[in-house]
């Protein structure tokens, strides 16, 4: 299980390793200088799941803005597989498709119907025919079980199901990298438990990299590869853990004794982050 | 194959079904309708009461027995094997949105009593009674994904609602929906009863109890009677080619106002949302015009334009512009940043966001902009026939003032406000025809 698992991140391994390289991001909102992130490290290898734990407000957010191209950083440099997508002298990396955002309140275009969002990144960039890039997208769609609401809004679909096509929406456009941010934080747990077999479902389908931001340490050990704990703001890593349950995993992970020994490992490292969060007074968000 | 149906008492139907999940809090009434469609058949052990594949028709209910339950892989349950005994429900998949088929194979393992109950006749009861029936499916959803452990996504229910309000209606059925809904309702009788409050008031302030200062106005039968009249004292009245020609001119002049400020406000505001540079040397001199009210544009509009027509739709105009181009501003900003990311995220260029992002995300907005604007041209136009032009029903109210002629002032007066109402109605009906999205998840009271 485990030689599968790995020949088939080493398949992967060419596209999507990220580096962060001694990042700092400054905001200064009149003239107060503030501390964002301190000098992160962390690398990334391609087609692996890095889960992004912290208290809320600690700056996770800043780091993704920073990949996605969305915020300047301060120094430092991060690049993709070798390119540098910013860095001291560059500070704002440009958007670009090779890596795509997931957004914590959902960015599904409410105006167009499922599918137009799904086929809305290569019809913008005139990838195809408008014929063949519905027709893929309809694939796509049936692959990730979501035949039948094509041609729903967005608002008539569960907030489950918008975020599947959200997901789907990004492996249009045969991303490097997804970037999510707290996807499924407004989910009930239910519904989160069915969320995160399907990314692990179409992860395994689909050879890219996550970057996936939480405060769900449990959620964080069973998808990620690697589990990154960070310090409370400023953000930098307190601690990376590499979680040695192989893949394909199952819900039955949960209950296993090595699951519950990272937790455990784990777990007083992001209590006291969480504790000093709430002692310097940051706020949710 | 199916073994032979036997009767069942509606008593001990109505028990059975009771002691079902889903029919728990059913009331009584519609209780005993379901009871009529089910009929009791009896199973030896090991036979097959349906396989994977197989057309859904019934939903089964176990009386006694056990009945082995196993869903096809590609459900993706957790737990795809169960064994059901008594009370349970199964064969849910009849009332499955988007699987005419079954999804699971169900064996009995021991001699099993069963009641069957058509899916397709039991959806059309439980619409008989919408609430109750929208409780029976959300237990039947919650019941799939919790006892069946099968993701939301598959559990996608046929709705006793959804055939009414989304999905395949649209336009035009779904106003006749609305206002079958709406004569259902209570609200027309109240509306009736404000409306009978209003007149009876006028009637017995001024012709009943002729209250001093009342008795000076025309009174309602006076009103009436002249409206109606095949000939009218004053002039003025539904069967004179006159009054048809007033509410021409004006619905005319308030056509070219409207649209002239919607073809110039819309795309002004969209720019002055979009573009920062631009708002800031435009916005300052719009925000200072904007307040200037429509009669003191009036000396200046007749010194500005040769002719008196141009001068009254300018007037008319010149409101609804403001209204116009304001909302749709207020619009584009009012679009949530992460779509404009998103878009970026997805390769689209600055012209594609505007096109794709900006101006569908404005639009609920722009029309409520739109709804404002139609409704000021009305009151600028009134303003501007009153001090200029001829024919027009502001025209037709001011001079009847000077001619003496109040009961054709009230006509005038009730004529503009049924003919501004059907305008305003027009717009909407224009913004709920574009924003089918917004329609329908409204509709669906944003779930």
């Amino acid at each position: 299980m485990m030689g599968a698992v790995q020949s088939r991140s080493a398949s992967a391994g060419n596209r999507g390793a990220i580096k962060i390289d001694d990042v700092v991001k400054i905001y200064d909102p009149a003239g107060a200088a503030v501390m964002a992130v301190d000098h992160c490290n962390l690398d990334i290898d391609a087609g692996e799941i890095c889960m992004i734990v912290g208290p809320s407000g600690c700056g996770k957010t800043t780091l993704l803005n920073a990949i996605a191209g969305f915020h300047e950083i301060s120094s430092g440099s991060i690049t993709l597989d070798g390119e540098v997508l910013c860095s001291t002298a560059k500070p704002k990396a440009e958007p670009g498709s090779d890596r795509i955002v997931v957004f914590q309140n959902g960015a599904l275009f409410p105006w167009k119907t499922n599918l137009e969002n799904v086929a809305f990144g290569p019809l913008m960039q005139g990838k195809a025919s408008k014929a063949e890039i519905t027709e893929r997208a309809l694939g796509m769609m049936a692959d990730a079980g979501l035949g039948g609401v094509e041609h729903n809004y967005p608002g008539e679909v569960s907030s489950g199901v918008r975020r599947r096509v959200e997901i789907v929406r990004a492996l249009m456009n045969d991303p490097k990298v997804l970037l999510l941010d707290e996807p499924y934080r407004a989910l009930d747990s239910l519904t989160k438990s069915v969320m995160h077999e399907a990314l692990l479902e179409i992860y395994y389908k689909n050879k890219v990299t996550i970057f996936f931001i939480t405060h769900d340490l449990e959620e964080a050990i069973f998808l990620g590869h690697k589990v990154a704990i960070m310090t409370t703001r400023p953000c930098k890593p307190k601690k990376v853990l590499t979680v040695d349950i192989p893949h394909p995993r199952d819900y039955s992970v949960l209950t296993s004794k090595r699951f519950r020994e990272l937790m455990q490992e784990t777990s007083e490292a992001v209590h006291e982050e969480a504790l000093k969060a709430f002692q310097a007074g940051e706020k949710e968000g | 194959m199916t073994p032979p149906k036997e009767p069942i008492k509606p008593e001990a139907m109505l028990d059975m079904l009771k002691r079902t999940m889903p029919f728990q809090v059913v009331s009584d009434a519609l209780l005993r309708k379901l009871a009529t469609l089910g009929w009791q058949v009896n199973y030896e052990s090991g036979a097959v009461l349906y396989d994977v594949g197989d057309k859904a028709d019934d939903i089964f209910i176990i009386v006694s027995g056990k009945v082995e339950h196993a869903l096809e892989p590609g459900v993706h349950a957790r737990r795809p094997v169960q064994i059901l005994g008594a009370g349970d429900v199964f064969g849910w998949a009849a009332l499955l949105n988007r699987y005419p088929s079954r999804l699971a194979k169900a064996v009995c393992t021991e001699a099993t009593e069963i009641i069957r109950i058509n899916g397709d006749e039991l959806l059309r009861i439980l619409e008989s009674d919408p609430d109750s029936g929208d409780v029976v499916m959300s237990r039947f959803a919650t019941m799939i994904t919790r006892d069946y452990t099968v993701p939301d996504l598959i559990a996608q229910l046929r709705g006793i609602h959804r055939k009414m309000h989304s999905g395949d209606i649209q336009g035009m059925s779904l106003t006749l929906y609305r206002l079958t809904q709406w004569v259902k309702s209570p609200r027309p009788y109240l509306m009736l009863i404000g409306f009978v409050l209003f007149l009876g008031f006028w009637y017995l302030s001024v012709e009943v109890w002729k209250l001093p200062r009342f008795r000076e106005m025309p009174g309602i039968t006076v009103v009436i009677t002249e409206w109606m009249s095949k000939d009218p004292v004053y002039g003025l009245s539904i069967y004179t080619p006159e009054y048809y020609k007033h509410i021409g001119m004006s619905v005319w002049r308030v056509t070219q106002a409207f649209f002239l400020a919607t073809i110039i406000g819309v795309p002004f505001g969209l720019f002055l949302g979009w573009s920062r540079k631009f708002k800031e040397f435009v916005f300052p001199v719009f925000e200072l015009l904007r307040p200037i009210p429509v009669l003191a544009w009036v000396p200046l509009a007749i010194v500005m334009f040769v002719s008196t027509e141009s001068a009254v739709i300018y007037l008319t105009f010149l409101a609804s512009f403001f209204a116009t181009a304001l909302n749709t501003m207020l619009g584009v900003e009012s679009i949530d940043e992460s779509y404009v990311r998103a878009a970026n995220c997805l390769g689209a260029s600055k012209w594609q966001v505007f096109r794709h992002v900006i101006v569908p995300g404005s639009l609920p907005f722009v029309f409520t902009g739109l709804q404002i604007s139609v409704g000021v041209a009305w009151f600028s136009l009134v303003a501007a026939e009153m001090v200029s032009g001829q024919y027009g029903l502001g025209y037709v109210i001011n001079t009847s003032y000077t001619m003496v002629r109040y009961p054709t002032i009230v006509i005038g007066m009730i004529t503009l406000g049924a003919v501004g109402y059907i305008t305003s109605a027009m717009v909407r009906v224009a913004g709920d025809f574009l924003m089918q999205w917004r329609v329908r998840e409204l509709a669906l009271g944003g779930r």
